[in-house]
């Protein structure tokens, strides 16, 4: 009863989570990104395509369910390939260019699928192929993936290539000086972000079953960036705690109806100023108060 | 390509463009002294466009808080204008107290107070929207007094059509600049402003009350906010709460496009994207609304210090 009521629910937040992952990525390079649902946007694009276009009928009688690997594939590789594009030019530079150029890439994005032919211009595509009979099937995409990424994550931050990111997010100059390429290192924690956030769209294309521009608004960005600096941007879990605690608010608030989206902004406002290091970071704080 | 195209062209993009310049100035005015992007900025525009309005017109829609409602008194544009703008001011006053100033006073990341604006952008454009609804609200005809609608002129057989508010926004616009201008380089205030940019704590050393300065920066860029705001929502209209979010973003475009920080560089970047917006050929107007992060593309990989932005060299 509680996973047929709340299935949707429970997907959504791994869903989100996962996108507030693609971020975190960046972060822990010092680097702050919008462009995660520009990748989640483009992988969809390329699931919605290739499950309805009638050029894909062959791929589809062939492949059977494992198109939906293909397709998982397929975004990865343009996401990453873009995300080089995207990154390299802004990512030369220090500061706050990857947020402006990123912003850019998905404005430029939302206008070229609203003009091609193949995205289905401002109406988008329907009818995409349903793998699974419930709303909580697709816990079967989402799920692993977030396991994956959870020990990757973790695994991560004790290899060179971690700890090269947080050097740079420490002090970028001072990683320069101890030799690690820092253009590289950033370039490379973006591109993984958006490789994942390629991914995720892919999968979600078939879990709302219908893809268009709607789904890379800017207040979309900015959701996903919250979810990681509420949960904690120096912790593993965090974006599955911002998720957890942003996804499941507007249900709980559901009777404050139109006021709920003040009350989002009223979230991120307080946690900034109250709880910098997010859930996570307070989490950590009262577990080591209760030890000493 | 023909001369009446091209001088069409020419002023609309000039029209545009002052606005954009105007709108942008007021992030150029924040960053230089706080190195932080205030990303509430597209909500205080929006904010300072419908206080126009309700001074100008004084009648609410049909939706929100506010619904079938009317202000007692109606003011010409011109004092509605000045009104709105200083209304907006006083909002920008307010992200400074509400998203900046707590964490200044921390000393927190900076990532962190560009999070913030957008938390007090969400709270401003949706409180809009609980207050109005999210229906479109225009400015009626007559709103310019006895002024004509456009001027319509015949060259070659072909017809230039200017409008009157496009006229309005030049003026405004160039007007605002030299006034900011003028501020900035001859008066005291404007010169410790200036000092506040270049070193808060030699400013403070000096005598400047860095944190009274800051706040009249707030003021004046949520005044060019609101300003341009109601400039575009006179021309286009007031889209609902959110029409602010797609000139929030299109004025990054511009700052970038000028150099972070410039001045100058504001207006120039201002100018070039509304030039460039207005010079798209017709048969490409649907790719109008990608044509400024086309440019900012380019200009990151061409000259990441902007046009007229000066390159700044890193030190321990």
């Amino acid at each position: 009863m509680f996973l047929e009521n709340y299935g949707f629910l429970i997907v959504a937040i791994v869903q989100q989570a996962l996108l507030g992952m693609s971020l975190w990525y960046p972060l822990m390079a010092g680097q702050l990104s919008l462009a995660s649902i520009g990748f989640y946007s483009l992988g969809g694009y390329i699931a919605a395509i290739m499950g309805t276009s009638p050029a894909f009928a062959a791929w589809r009688e062939a492949l059977g369910p494992a198109l939906y690997p293909v397709e998982w594939l397929i975004a990865l590789a343009a996401s990453a390939l873009l995300g080089l594009a995207v990154g390299i030019p802004a990512l030369r530079l220090r500061g706050i260019y990857l947020a402006l150029a990123t912003i850019a890439f998905v404005q430029v994005l939302n206008v070229v699928v609203l003009v091609l032919d193949v995205t289905g211009g401002a109406v988008g595509l329907f009818g995409i192929p349903q793998p699974f009979e419930s709303r909580l099937g697709y816990l079967w995409f989402f799920g692993p993936l977030l396991a994956v990424m959870l020990i990757f994550s973790a695994r991560l931050t004790r290899t060179v290539a971690g700890r090269s990111f947080m050097a740079i997010r420490e002090d970028e100059l001072a990683a320069q000086a101890m030799g690690i390429p820092t253009t590289f290192e950033k370039v490379r924690a973006f591109v993984i972000g958006c490789g994942l956030a390629g991914v995720v769209g892919a999968m979600s294309a078939p879990f709302l079953n219908t893809w268009n521009a709607r789904q890379s608004s800017f207040d979309a960005s900015v959701a996903c960036l919250a979810y990681v600096l509420i949960g904690g941007a120096r912790s593993v879990w965090g974006p599955l705690l911002g998720a957890a605690l942003l996804v499941a608010l507007p249900e709980v608030l559901r009777p404050l109806k139109d006021a709920r989206l003040i009350m989002n902004g009223i979230v991120l406002v307080v946690a900034c100023i109250y709880l910098p290091q997010g859930i996570a970071g307070l989490l950590a704080s009262l577990r080591r108060r209760e030890a000493a | 390509m023909n001369i009446v195209f091209l001088l069409q062209s020419f002023i609309n993009g000039l029209s545009i463009g002052s606005v954009y310049a105007i709108f942008a100035l007021g992030y150029t005015l924040v960053f230089s002294i706080l190195g932080i992007i205030n990303f509430a900025h597209g909500a205080v525009f929006t904010i300072g466009a419908y206080c126009t309005y309700a001074l100008a017109v004084g009648d609410f829609g049909l939706n929100g808080l506010l619904a079938g409602m009317s202000l007692p008194f109606r003011l010409p544009f011109p004092l509605a204008l000045l009104g709105g703008s200083l209304l907006a001011g006083g909002i920008g006053v307010l992200v400074e107290r509400l998203a900046f100033r707590p964490l200044r006073a921390k000393g927190a990341d900076p990532l962190l107070a560009l999070v913030s604006s957008l938390g007090v952008a969400l709270i401003l454009v949706n409180c809009l929207q609980f207050l109005v609804g999210a229906e479109i609200y225009a400015f009626p005809s007559g709103i310019f007094g006895s002024l004509p609608m456009a001027m319509v002129f015949k060259m070659d057989g072909k017809v230039l059509a200017v409008r009157t508010v496009q006229i309005i926004i030049l003026v405004v616009s160039l007007a605002m600049l030299l006034a900011l201008a003028w501020f900035m380089n001859r008066t005291r205030m404007g010169k410790a402003l200036q000092a506040t940019a270049e070193n808060p704590e030699t400013a403070s050393l000096l005598g400047i009350n860095v944190d009274r300065y800051i706040l009249s920066t707030f003021f004046i860029s949520g005044a060019l906010g609101g300003l341009s705001g109601t400039l575009i929502g006179a021309s286009f209209g007031l889209a609902g709460p959110y029409f602010g979010v797609s000139y929030g973003l299109k004025g990054l475009a511009v700052i970038v496009l000028g150099g972070l920080g410039s001045i100058p560089g504001a207006v120039l970047g201002g100018l070039v994207i509304g030039l460039g917006e207005a010079f798209l050929p017709p048969d490409y107007s649907s790719m109008k609304e990608a044509v400024a992060f086309v440019m900012l593309f380019v200009i990151l990989l061409a000259r990441p210090q902007g046009l007229l932005g000066r390159q700044t060299i890193q030190k321990v």
